[in-house]
């Protein structure tokens, strides 16, 4: 069944009490990763260059943006804070709920140091990635959701 | 481009900025996006419809980068904001 559904120009969220309390929970570690540093390179990913080949440039857009990348993200923690229980989001929820779990999906991946578009992750108990591991597969399975709860125009 | 006339005198100020060539702002292929996630955000920020998005996307995805808009150096600076504020690898450059 799908969590996440079109309904008359709002989305119907299907999730049972425990996956709620799992997002407010990584919910909770965004928060502490996104008070890191912009150039802590567990974060760094939230933070790409735009001027690759002039310093001075890239310089003057990191000093104008940074803070403004992290609020946005830290308003989107807040949103979907504030519609974790519900059962309908409108469109400006279910772009917070996208921005904040491609956020996570984006550390995630940096920390499990994926490099190829065809990596496939193997679950193994054992590893000490696992939770890693495990929550990037169940992030990205709920991002395509969303993602294509909106693109079914 | 074509070069200026010879006898024309450019100033030849640090900061000058040639008005005429656009900036470029161009996303780079990167491993974690998704890519259905990278084509509802061309549709969302710039307007392209989804057979459109699909072909940037898949151009991003097989020759590992697109331009996907261009314009003022302001214009541009505000797309590439626009993207890094969604996750995508976007830079730009003028043309």
């Amino acid at each position: 069944m799908r969590r996440i559904d079109k309904r008359q120009g709002k989305f119907l969220l299907a999730m049972e009490p425990q996956e709620r309390a799992l997002i407010r929970q990584l919910l909770d570690e965004l928060r502490e990763l996104l008070a890191l540093s912009p150039d802590d390179p567990r974060v760094r990913r939230l933070y790409p260059s735009a001027h690759e080949q002039d310093v001075e440039l890239e310089n003057e857009y990191r000093s104008l943006t940074r803070d403004e990348l992290q609020n946005g993200r830290l308003a989107s923690i807040d949103a979907v804070e504030a519609s974790v229980d519900a059962e309908l989001l409108d469109v400006d929820q279910l772009t917070a709920w996208m921005q904040a779990v491609n956020a996570l999906r984006l550390v995630l991946g940096t920390m499990l140091d994926i490099t190829d578009d065809d990596d496939e992750l193997s679950f193994n108990p054992e590893d000490p990635n696992a939770r890693t591991v495990a929550l990037y597969g169940y992030l990205g399975g709920l991002l395509d959701e969303i993602v294509d709860a909106q693109l079914s125009d | 481009m074509s070069a200026a006339p010879a006898e024309v005198q450019l100033p030849a100020t640090d900061d000058e900025q040639v008005p005429d060539r656009p900036w470029i702002v161009i996303v780079w292929n990167d491993p974690i996006n998704l890519m259905s996630y990278v084509v509802l955000v061309f549709q969302k920020l710039f307007g392209y419809n989804r057979e459109q998005a699909t072909e940037l996307m898949m151009d991003v995805h097989h020759k590992g980068r697109a331009v996907v808009s261009s314009g003022t150096r302001e214009k541009a600076e505000l797309d590439v904001f626009r993207l890094h504020e969604h996750g995508l690898w976007a830079t730009m450059r003028q043309d």
